[in-house]
């Protein structure tokens, strides 16, 4: 199907995308890592380049991008630096960081505003409070979510699922890739 | 195909880290009828439809630049066709007009066939991201509403309260929305803009709904929230333990990233084995190229693997792993082809 292969190209240009940039992050560890414990370095090691790369590859547009970065950013800083590059870091770090709490500092005002007790049983009432705890519950799931609005809390959660997935699916063959790998080389022997 | 799938069901379900098999049996049932690929009835076309927009208004939505690689941008008059079939979708997935859907339907089937030949030829350059963001959203908002008004004209025949002045089709190139009340509502501009905003979720909602798999059955916002956090929750949850799972089998760490960007460019070097690989773990990439199987090839993973490993060893003896894993042309493997390099990295 023409459609289905027009989908593709763009995911697969996002995995190659994201791919290069798990590399370069990853390689800022390498020194580290050689033999360090599964738990505590490689796992989080891996899994954050993964991350920073993934949302590098949105960077500008999506909130949640900006989040996870300035998140990654207060930690490791080296990381970011290395998959970025210079001179777009520099300039991400600080916008990011200022933008994320200002975000977060006028969300929790608003919502400190708006807390109404009421006691009503109509359905239409039972029905919005659950979807306010469904809402609640998305905007803790995706990073960056706090402060955001419905509107955009809903494209933001489709841009995040849709990185997730390419991510999800570089990793996973990868993974099996290199079982696959691990796998003939004990045959061989 | 099809029994292949019904067969690796159970093992999927055995090999699933903390999914919501509910959420996956609706997701298989999906792929059943997107795999059949007899079907040229309108129902599979329409699936088929409901494919292309979310992705492709996802990547609308939120079009940027890429630093390294441009990707191939969707131009103007391709976003808004885009953007009415999608809202064409939301409009009448809520009307029980069935006609007037089949009717649309057709006619938005043969837009897409204009829509999918004008993508490859659209340029590299890329806008800035910001400006067709918010306009796109204004003409996509806009373009709605103009034909939300004629659904309910049609169906209701009845007077509409003109609170703006409406635009017919000239609304292209303002930046705000015009909005009608229909008849029986409230017309002070906040109820206006409340509704405004609310159509704009609920079109929002419907893109979501057809991204996730499973969601399109489900009626009502409260449950189709609760299928999208399940859905991230398990995407999450999964990068979790490939990652951790990544750690766990590459102890080695070489640097190969040169030979990495080389091979990139001659992703398809070596054609000489498909067949071998066929029923392998990356034909994959052959059934489907739609993203939704993408998600779902994930389980299709845990269960393949382990009765094709025997399979795998039989035919590696004369395949050195690195040119198995060159040998599949599809582009989305090239991924693949970077995993033998990437797992001596790490």
């Amino acid at each position: 199907m023409k459609s289905s292969t027009m989908c593709n190209s763009s995911v697969v240009l996002l995995k190659q995308e994201f791919l290069k940039k798990w590399i370069k992050g990853l390689h800022t560890y390498s020194n580290f890592n050689k033999n360090m414990s599964i738990m505590d370095r490689r796992k989080p090691a891996i899994k954050l380049s993964a991350d920073v790369a993934i949302a590098s590859t949105r960077k500008p547009a999506t909130r949640w991008s900006r989040a996870l970065m300035a998140d990654i950013l207060g930690t490791n800083r080296i990381l970011v630096e290395q998959v970025l590059g210079r001179k777009q870091d520099m300039r991400a770090a600080s916008g990011l960081m200022k933008c994320s709490k200002k975000i977060l500092r006028r969300s929790s005002l608003i919502a400190r505003r708006r807390v109404v007790p009421r006691r009503v049983t109509e359905p239409s009432s039972i029905a919005r409070k659950l979807v306010k705890n469904r809402t609640s519950v998305l905007k803790s799931l995706l990073p960056g979510g706090e402060g955001m609005d419905e509107v955009s809390l809903i494209q933001e959660t489709l841009d995040y699922i849709v990185s997730l997935r390419v991510q999800v699916d570089v990793m996973r063959r990868l993974a099996a890739g290199s079982l696959e790998e691990s796998l003939c080389d004990h045959h061989q022997f | 195909m099809e029994p292949k799938v019904e067969a690796t069901q159970p093992q999927f379900r055995s090999g699933i880290s903390g999914a919501n098999p509910v959420e996956m049996g609706l997701g298989f049932d999906e792929i059943h009828g997107l795999i059949s690929a007899a079907p040229g009835t309108g129902g599979s076309s329409f699936t088929a439809l409901l494919e292309l927009p979310p992705p492709q208004a996802v990547e609308l939505l939120v079009k940027e630049d890429f630093p390294v690689k441009p990707m191939p941008p969707p131009i103007f008059p391709s976003n808004i066709a885009l953007i009415d079939r999608a809202s064409k979708f939301s409009v009448f997935a809520s009307a029980d007009n069935s006609p007037e859907s089949t009717n649309i339907l057709s006619a938005s089937s043969s837009m897409k066939l204009d829509l999918v030949k004008q993508e490859p030829l659209e340029s590299d350059s890329h806008p800035n991201s910001s400006s067709p963001a918010v306009s796109n959203q204004s003409l996509k908002s806009n373009k709605r509403k103009e034909r939300e008004k004629k659904v309910k004209e049609s169906n209701k025949k009845s007077k509409k309260v003109v609170a703006n002045e409406a635009s017919e089709d000239s609304g292209e190139k303002l930046p705000y929305v015009h909005v009608r009340a229909r008849r029986g509502q409230a017309t002070d501009s906040h109820s206006l803009a409340e509704r405004a905003r609310r159509e704009k979720i609920n079109a929002r909602m419907k893109l979501l709904q057809e991204l996730v798999p499973g969601c399109n059955k489900i009626s009502g916002t409260a449950m189709v929230l609760d299928e999208i956090i399940n859905h991230v929750q398990a995407l999450q949850r999964q990068v979790e333990f490939l990652s951790m799972r990544l750690a766990a089998v590459n102890p080695r760490i070489d640097f190969n990233l040169d030979a990495l960007l080389a091979g990139e460019g001659g992703s398809s070097i070596d054609n000489s084995y498909p067949g071998t690989f066929a029923p392998s773990i990356w034909s994959e990439g052959q059934i489907n190229g739609s993203r939704q199987h993408q998600y779902q090839q994930p389980w299709h993973f845990e269960g393949l693997h382990q009765p094709s490993w025997g399979r795998e060893e039989d035919t590696s003896n004369f395949i050195t792993p690195e040119t198995s894993l060159l040998s599949y042309d599809s582009p989305a493997n090239s991924a693949s082809l970077h995993s033998s390099h990437l797992k001596m990295e790490l």
